[in-house]
């Protein structure tokens, strides 16, 4: 059965308003244009491969459609892709960063930069910001074989500290903190992300915490707040190679990555657990 | 396998996204299998000088021909007639790989009977 074409319409918008909500600051930051045309093109395709996969990934274990198929799932994936290019067009021209007479290259840099967290974007506001009655939104027994996998909490936990850390991460504040804090401030700003990170997951009852998060000693406490931290540098590492930030020293990239880290465990922790 | 059910906007949208990335991904993959290792390589191209309200505008077309990105280009133009000198210089913050900016550079002196030389100061990898 195929869904009336208002209900359709409604899903990208919810979509679409996801999308700006979440990569807004990002499309308002100038680093981020830069990055557009100073990436090599090897660089900006890994990127988009990447995202694509943490499309899949979300939209397999979180998306809308909690009883779909492979193919549904790539379609759906596809289409969060295509609009976030085309919203990040659009909004590119309207504040003046892409004109017509620039470079293909400039051009097609810059709306890839942006498109990507924006598609990530939409696809978590498509799955999160409807709730309407009538919508096979959350369906109790379709979701809960997908929810408590190990894998699934993983991938989520990418796309959050994805986006958490976006927001930071091309700004040049990150290296001015990384090369200027003294080495003790760096373990120290390390200590209180794996701390936060223990106490939204394990204590203080954030939303879907008791549904997502298994807890049954210590032990599990601490392997959970390690595995989300991990999960966050990774992501941290990752985002600072794509924008640039590595041609550094070993220990001034080690500190980026702790520097970014704390926005990304917030991700990887709190917004795992609102993303479902 | 389950049968995926669309109405014509889904499908729509679909197509739209479907081709819109497909041509990102091949122009990235033409770039990636183009692109050189030029550093750049910046041309100046000075225009018609104007009259403005009470001084020369000079247009200027900066036009990096490399294959890579600079930072802070710094360029200058000097005016030399009958005896007088005079510079103008300006900075562009970023000029992409195989990119153009528009800019001017300003004279109290008419430029229209002197002459004109544009010289790029210097830049940095961004």
């Amino acid at each position: 059965m195929t869904h009336p074409v208002s209900r359709s319409l409604r899903e990208y918008a919810r979509g679409l308003a996801g999308g700006l909500m979440f990569s807004l600051p990002l499309l308002y930051t100038m680093e981020v244009w830069w990055a557009g045309f100073v990436a090599e093109p090897l660089r900006l395709l890994l990127y988009v491969v990447t995202v694509f996969l943490l499309l899949l990934g979300y939209n397999y274990y979180a998306g809308l459609h909690h009883d779909a198929c492979w193919s549904e799932v790539v379609i759906d994936s596809v289409e969060e892709m295509g609009l976030g290019l085309l919203l990040a067009a659009a909004l590119l021209f309207l504040l003046g960063q892409i004109e017509l007479d620039h470079s293909p290259y400039e051009i097609v840099g810059k709306v890839t930069v942006e498109a990507m967290t924006v598609a990530i974007g939409i696809s978590v506001g498509t799955a999160q910001l409807g709730g309407g009655k009538g919508e096979a939104r959350r369906g109790v027994e379709g979701s809960a074989k997908r929810e408590a996998t190990f894998g699934g909490q993983i991938v989520i936990a990418l796309c959050g500290a994805v986006l958490f850390a976006a927001n930071v991460a091309p700004t040049e504040e990150i290296i001015t903190i990384a090369t200027e804090s003294h080495l003790a401030k760096l373990v120290g700003i390390a200590l209180l992300s794996l701390v936060l990170t223990a106490l939204i997951l394990y204590y203080i009852e954030f939303t879907g915490s008791r549904q997502f998060v298994r807890r049954s000693g210590v032990t599990s406490v601490v392997v959970g707040s390690v595995i989300s931290y991990a999960v966050a540098l990774v992501v941290s590492a990752m985002m600072l190679w794509f924008f640039g930030r590595f041609d550094a020293g070993l220990l001034t990239c080690l500190s980026q990555v702790v520097v970014l880290g704390l926005a990304a465990t917030l991700g990887a922790s709190a917004g795992r657990l609102l993303l479902q | 396998m389950k049968k995926v059910n669309k109405n014509w906007v889904e499908w729509t949208v679909f197509g739209v996204s479907a081709v819109l990335i497909a041509t990102v991904i091949g122009f990235l993959v033409y770039e990636s299998a183009t692109i050189g290792h030029a550093l750049p390589d910046i041309q100046l191209r000075l225009g018609t000088p104007e009259a403005r309200s009470n001084y020369f505008a000079v247009p200027l077309e900066v036009t990096n021909k490399g294959d890579q990105t600079a930072e802070g280009v710094h360029i200058e133009v000097v005016l030399r007639a009958a005896g007088k000198e005079e510079r103008a210089d300006l900075e562009i913050a970023f000029l992409p790989r195989r990119g153009a900016r528009e800019a001017w550079v300003t004279f109290k002196t008419d430029p229209r009977n002197a002459t004109l030389e544009a010289r790029v100061l210097g830049y940095e990898k961004p």
